[in-house]
């Protein structure tokens, strides 16, 4: 199967690394001559705070035009909904600032997820390997937010079949039926090898599998140390004569631990699994980006 | 009383850094309670905490004070307030309305509202210190906004009018109804399908008794949360975030009006270095934790330049070769925070 034809989710808890990597594979892409979208979870006015894309066109001119970082404010799609519904300017606008309509959409259950999920469904569907003539992009990368938000944007969906009639519910139905097709979406948790992490990406694991029919397509593994890659004998061999600093005691205590995490969760989760490996000084970070997506191929996992 | 509220992204280690401040306090004499917001229930492990809303004493050996860990649990917080303030006819009809099911699955929103309500709640009980570990995120501090957005909404003499003159108009057998807000109402219901506005409607018009008592709650606990006597909001990071997330929580604190006193950063590889050279695989391991070692200081440096003069003090742990699970890697924590570690090179 044709990976560009799919939506690639990149999820895991928060902290692991998901901004991080979504932009890695965006870039690469983009510096192979692809025309990238990701759909970023932070607002890019706030994107720098986590990474940030400073000097990308100085310093890749080809790859730049090709990378296209996006954030969704469900509060637009819906205030477009309105501004199409009613085209009489005057009266959106009286609606679009009525306290009323801002606080419904604000407390209203599920309703900002359920318009995320419709419009990335819809940029999803827009791109085509089907019609690569009329297609803006080649790649579509999510960025998803940590887990328990991400779980509860793909569930507001089947809650809306769930819980309401009409026309809602119709879209609740269609919607939920697009994101459990494995025909659309491509899987990445990600995961540094600790235990909370770990503990969190076999639940999302499990949920995917169960609510929504989808298997993730590799596991990656974030932040390794090298003794995760290290051979036995290697090891072995270092162990025969042990270094009693404390920072020597820190790196392989917790390096070993990894390690043994990474064949334990292979045995739990039976997905293959990418090792990327913890950078340890970096200029920028596009440096960072560009020396993790070097690492990163994920063209390889179905 | 004291209040201590954490902030900071995910995977920060949020929920052991607040429990090892309450630990830390305990052991040196106070009554404390740690209360976590984290939907992962990552302090559930830590402190074995067992199902249920309720606060439960944890046993720390030596310590002169009590230790008190206690779970947001956001379905049992919202049953427990429908009970307590719902007129008893309206209990049943609130708690088996189809909004309030899809209210209280939604961990998006009640979450917020209901950490401020169990704040609330947990103020009553006596303790002298309160440790508060918020949900992991750049906007944790939308928590103590949303209490006061409901408050408005469920306030607001509109959502009043409208649930009345909906129920009037259905039971008169009117489908459009009159001006104003109504007309508002109106055309929003045809946008989103009568169902769901009038759903809502419904649920917030019989909802709306325990809502006036949440939101005069919900003021007073975030007007206390601005108090500098009585709150201390602390910014937990790690190295390689340290930088942006101590300017940008500060900003967010100032903006709002809450005190910032403290910038914790952990997970530090700050370890002693050996004095012999390695050779093979521990020359490669050693050269890699050196190089992460000096970007962690470098980060922290550049931190202390650019925010330290914002803040009471600020505070660097360094990460356990584990994670922290049990009740001795929190000991470890706390010791770290009862003895400051001196970073500079």
């Amino acid at each position: 199967m044709n990976d560009s034809a799919r939506l690639a989710i990149f999820c895991g808890k928060g902290g692991v690394g998901k901004t991080t990597l979504s932009l890695a594979a965006g870039l690469q892409h983009a510096m192979n001559g692809h025309r990238v979208l990701v759909v970023s979870s932070h607002p890019i006015s706030e994107l720098a705070l986590a990474v940030s894309l400073d000097g990308l066109s100085a310093r890749f001119p080809q790859a730049a035009p090709n990378l296209f970082v996006i954030y969704i404010d469900p509060r637009d799609l819906i205030a477009d909904l309105v501004n199409k519904y009613f085209p009489v300017p005057m009266m959106a606008k009286k609606i679009l600032n009525s306290s009323v309509f801002t606080n419904l959409i604000e407390v209203a259950p599920g309703l900002k997820e359920f318009f995320f999920l419709g419009r990335l469904q819809e940029l999803s569907e827009r791109r085509g390997a089907a019609n690569p003539a009329t297609s803006a992009y080649d790649y579509l990368i999510w960025d998803a937010p940590a887990s328990g938000h991400f779980l509860s944007t793909l569930r507001a969906a089947k809650n809306f079949e769930v819980f309401l009639t009409g026309p809602m519910a119709a879209a609740g139905a269609q919607i939920h039926r697009f994101f459990s097709n494995r025909k659309n979406i491509q899987l990445f948790p990600v995961t540094p090898l600790e235990e909370m992490a770990i503990a969190e990406t076999l639940d999302v694991a499990k949920a995917m599998a169960t609510d929504f029919d989808l298997t993730c397509s590799a596991v990656l593994l974030n932040c390794a140390s090298p003794l995760c890659s290290a051979t036995e004998s290697d090891i072995a061999k270092m162990q025969a004569t042990p270094d009693s600093s404390p920072a020597m005691h820190f790196a392989v205590e917790r390096g070993l631990t990894e390690r043994q995490r990474m064949v334990e969760l292979r045995e739990r989760l039976s997905l293959p699994q990418l090792l990327i490996p913890r950078i340890t000084n970096w200029a920028n970070d596009l440096d960072l980006l560009v020396r993790i997506g070097a690492g990163m191929d994920l063209s390889q996992f179905s | 009383m004291k209040l201590a509220v954490c902030v900071g992204t995910g995977g920060v280690g949020k929920t052991s850094v607040a429990a090892a401040m309450a630990l830390a306090q305990a052991k040196a004499g106070a009554k404390c309670l740690v209360l976590t917001t984290d939907p992962a229930l990552r302090l559930k492990t830590a402190l074995r905490l067992k199902d249920g809303m309720y606060e439960q004493q944890v046993p720390v050996e030596g310590a002169k004070g009590e230790l008190w860990a206690a779970l947001l649990d956001v379905n049992a917080t919202l049953d427990d307030a429908v009970r307590l303030h719902a007129k008893p006819a309206n209990q049943e009809k609130i708690l088996k309305h189809p909004i309030y099911r899809t209210i209280a699955n939604s961990l998006a929103g009640m979450q917020e509202l209901m950490a401020v309500e169990r704040i609330d709640q947990l103020m009553r009980r006596g303790f002298d210190n309160i440790v508060v570990d918020t949900a992991p995120s750049r906007h944790a501090l939308d928590t103590f906004d949303k209490p006061v957005l409901f408050a408005d909404f469920s306030d607001s003499k509109k959502v009043r009018l409208i649930s009345r003159t909906y129920k009037f108009a259905e039971a008169v057998g009117l489908t459009t109804v009159g001006r104003g807000a109504i007309e508002i109402y109106s055309r929003v219901e045809a946008i989103f399908g009568t169902n769901m506005v009038k759903q809502i409607l419904d649920f917030y018009s019989l909802f709306y008794p325990i809502a006036e008592g949440y939101s005069a709650r919900a003021r007073k606990t975030v007007a206390l949360l601005r108090d500098p006597k009585v709150t201390e909001f602390r910014v937990v990071t790690i190295p390689s975030k340290a930088v942006r997330d101590g300017a940008f929580f500060l900003e967010e604190l100032k903006k709002r009006g809450f005190p910032a006193g403290m910038i914790c950063v952990n997970r530090t590889w700050l370890h002693a270095m050996p004095e012999t050279a390695a050779a093979g695989l521990a020359a490669e391991v050693l050269d890699w934790y050196r190089a992460v070692s000096h970007s962690h200081l470098a980060a922290i440096e550049k931190m202390t330049a650019a925010s330290g003069k914002d803040v009471r003090e600020i505070r660097v742990l360094r990460e356990l070769e584990r994670d922290v699970e049990g009740l001795e890697s929190l000991r470890i924590l706390a010791e770290q925070l009862e003895n400051p570690l001196k970073w500079t090179s």
